[in-house]
This record gives C-alpha cells, structure tokens and sequence, in this order.
C-alpha cells in the first residue's frame, strides 16, 4: 500500500482501508491514472499544486496494476510509468479521447438455450454529450457458421457471366447448397454479426439475460495497450486494474484488433 | 406541515446563477455533489429502516414509497454475488419488497465511512448523468443461530437535471437529482 494511503488508513477500521485503496469506479481509474485526486478521492482543482503532478501520478501509477498477476512484468511496468508520466512529456487518459472501448460477457438465450455472447461498445460523441453503442459482437454459433471453410471443389463455385440470359435460373442451385453461400458474394463481402444480434433479438429468437463480465482494452496511450478488468479480494490492490500490458509497434494495433473482436 | 418550506429551501441553495455554456463550474459541480450525496443517504437510511425486523410492517411500506420516489421511472437494481456471475435484476420496488420479507429474526445494516463520486458526464437527452459508489455492510442472524454476512458495493445511477420553477411570479432555475439504476455486487464474503 503507497505512504499515503496508510497515514489515512489509521482513520478507519478495517475493511475501510481496503476499500479506500480500492480503485472503484473506472472514472476513478482515469482520475488516479490523471493524477487528479486526492487520497481521500476527492477532485483536486486543476490550481491545486498536486493536481496531474509526477509524484502523486507515480504513487497512483504503481497501484493500478494487478500486482498478483504473474503476466504483468514489473519492468515493462516501469517503462509504462516511465512513459506516461515523463515530465517533460506526460500522457493522460481522456474519457471522451476515443481509442478505448469495452468488452461486456453477457448470456443471452438462443434458441432455448443459455449461451455466452460478447458485445464490444465504445463511447461515442452525440449532438448532445456522449453515449455507449455497440460496435462489435462474438457470438460462437454465427463465428462457427461463417468461419468455416468453403472447400474450393464446389462446382461451379460461380454464377457464370450469362447467367442473367436465363434470367438467373441458377441460383436455385446455390441456394439448394446452402452452406456455400459466401462463395457467390461480392469481394467485399463481410459478414455483420451485429446485424444479425439486432436481427435475431427483434425475431425473438435471441434474448437478453444477463451481463456476466466486463473489461475494457486501452489503446490511448501511444506504443502501448492495455486491459483494464475488476477484481475483488481481500487486498487493498483490487478493484479496476491492469491486468495485461503490452508495447505496441507500428501496424500491431491493427493484427490485435481482430484478434480481441475474434473476428479471424 | 415541515415539507414545502424545506423544499423552497432546497430550491434557493441550488438555484445558483447558471453558466451560459454545458460545462459546470467546479463550484457547482460540488453542490451538485452535496445534493445528490444527501438522495443517497436518504436511501441508505430508508434501506436500514426497511430491511430492519424492528419496522412495523406499514411503516416499512411507507418508507418503500417514500424510497422509490427517490428514483426516475424504470429503474432497476441488478445483484451480482462472489458465487454467481450472473446480475438478477429487480424494479426498485420489489427490491425493497424483498428486502422487507428477507427470512431472518434480526438484521443489521451498517454502511461505510466510504463513498465516491464519480465526474458528471452529459448524455444525449441533455441531462448529466453520474455514479455514487458506496459500501453496506448486511447481517442476518436467525433464531437458531444461523447467520449471513455480506459487504456489498452499491453503484447508484444519479440523473441531474436543470429544471425551473415559479415562486413569487419569479423565475428560479435549479439543479434535481434523481436516483437511477444500481449494480450492487457482494465484494466481502
């Protein structure tokens, strides 16, 4: 537990200190990671000598990491703090700064049965303030459907270039093989999990249950990435932490992505 | 009788001269704060009275209408606990109603010298929306001894409007506060 924390936990009792440590909202998280307020979590004014300054911030810094995770090296966790809060050049988290976005396990009931499915949101500028939509969608049933792989002896794996001179008469063979159906698609194609959870849901054949999880994945700060999950035990390291820290090269963003939406 | 004088001057201590542009001022926004801290002790005492086994059955009754108008319509609470991963969801209502009928002879609720309050954030419908999270600390004991302890962590919607009103044929504006949906989760055994 940092210095400060213990010459305030002599105020409370017991469980007080640990939940007083206790990273508890993910606003909190941004205003720790900020730098921007006191012990007692209250806002510092932006006046405020202590307010973003690089002691407070490192004190915060090294507490925001699940200390118990054997994956998180301290070292690239000290090039982490290092990085950030550089005085000559510090990064901060912008609630509103994009290139953050949540992933939320829920179970829904499909076809009768409960599964596990995965919504991706992100927070999104309104006319007016900001809200949560839902960008992405992991569901293992419709992945499975269209991740299977066409095998390439169909024949003909084409509607051929006069097929509209038989005003397309063809096509009930495509559709008579129905499990090769991408192989008739434009280049572009992509399958749109998200069209069919709106699909599904209004059909009623997809109900919501329950959300059962959620983490966040932060791309905010230049040349890393890094989870942010919630995590209750009896330690005052514990609420939302770090649990995953990555140095990110030019170009990698883009391999990771695909792999957390698991749309490869 | 106490009631409209007490809300009058609920109105003039918030009906501060309001900024021409969205953004709150800092001093604002701690009076904001204030208000929406004294809704969640209003509630924190109402659940103390309605889970106790000491509650006459209409006082508890009175005291769940009293709490549900603390909330915008629809709200919901939804419980998780250490050993289940799914959120039951409840209307406010009948999470008061069960808390009223839970099956123990003596029950004690204590709350924690800990609360934290969230920055306001503003939404598409033009009002702010922010969280209070706070700490209850629940006791169960029956008569043959069997007891059940729990520390949940409650994080309480709060919707914050600005609002007019007439008094004396002048306008006054002012800040409400409503309580919304709630996630309560089990985070001591």
């Amino acid at each position: 537990m940092p210095a400060g924390f213990a010459q305030v936990e002599d105020d409370f009792l017991g469980d007080e200190a640990l939940l007083l440590a206790e990273t508890k909202q993910v606003n909190q998280f941004f205003r720790r990671f900020n730098g921007e307020e006191d012990l007692l979590g209250n806002r510092l004014s932006p006046r405020d000598s202590l307010y973003r300054s690089p002691a407070l911030r490192q004190e915060y810094l090294e507490m925001l990491f699940d200390k118990f995770n054997p994956n998180l090296s301290p070292s690239l966790q000290r090039r982490f703090i290092s990085s950030v809060n550089d005085p000559n050049r510090p990064t901060y988290l912008d609630f509103l700064g994009g290139e953050w976005f949540a992933e939320v396990t829920t179970t829904f009931s499909y076809q009768g049965k409960d599964m596990p499915l995965t919504l991706f949101l992100e927070l999104e500028k309104a006319d007016i303030g900001s809200k949560w939509v839902l960008r992405q969608v992991y569901f293992e049933p419709w992945h499975d459907l269209f991740s299977e792989q066409v095998p390439e002896d169909v024949y003909p794996a084409f509607l051929h270039p006069l097929s509209h001179e038989l005003d397309f008469m063809n096509l009930i063979k495509i559709f008579r093989n129905r499990e090769n159906l991408e192989l008739y698609t434009s280049r572009s194609y992509q399958p749109d999990y998200l069209t069919l959870l709106i699909y599904e849901s209004k059909r009623r054949t997809l109900q919501f249950k329950s959300v059962n999880k959620v983490k966040f994945h932060f791309f905010q700060v230049d040349g890393w990435y890094f989870e942010l999950a919630e995590i209750y035990r009896r330690d005052p390291n514990r609420g939302w932490l770090i649990t995953s820290l990555s140095r990110l090269e030019a170009g990698q963003k883009d391999l990771l992505l695909p792999y957390i939406f698991r749309s490869q | 009788m106490l009631r409209q004088p007490l809300i009058l001057a609920v109105l003039f201590l918030f009906a501060l001269p309001l900024a021409a542009q969205d953004d709150i001022s800092p001093e604002r926004k701690r009076a904001i704060d204030s208000l929406a801290m004294e809704k969640v002790r209003d509630l924190s005492r109402y659940i103390s009275i309605i889970g106790s086994k000491e509650t006459p059955f209409s006082e508890g009754n009175r005291v769940i209408d009293r709490a549900v108008e603390l909330f915008a319509d629809g709200s919901e609470i939804g419980v998780s606990s250490l050993y289940r991963e799914e959120i039951q969801y409840f209307g406010v209502r009948r999470y008061f109603e069960r808390l009223m009928a839970l099956n123990y002879d003596r029950v004690t609720i204590k709350w924690y010298n800990i609360q934290y309050i969230s920055d306001l954030e503003l939404q598409p419908d033009g009002r702010y929306v922010g969280v209070i999270t706070i700490y209850q600390r629940f006791e169960g004991v029956t008569d043959d001894g069997l007891k059940y302890m729990d520390t949940t962590k409650k994080d309480i919607t709060v919707y914050v409007e600005r609002k007019e009103t007439q008094i004396s044929g002048r306008v006054i504006e002012f800040w409400d506060v409503l309580l919304g949906d709630i996630r309560v989760v089990e985070t001591l055994p």
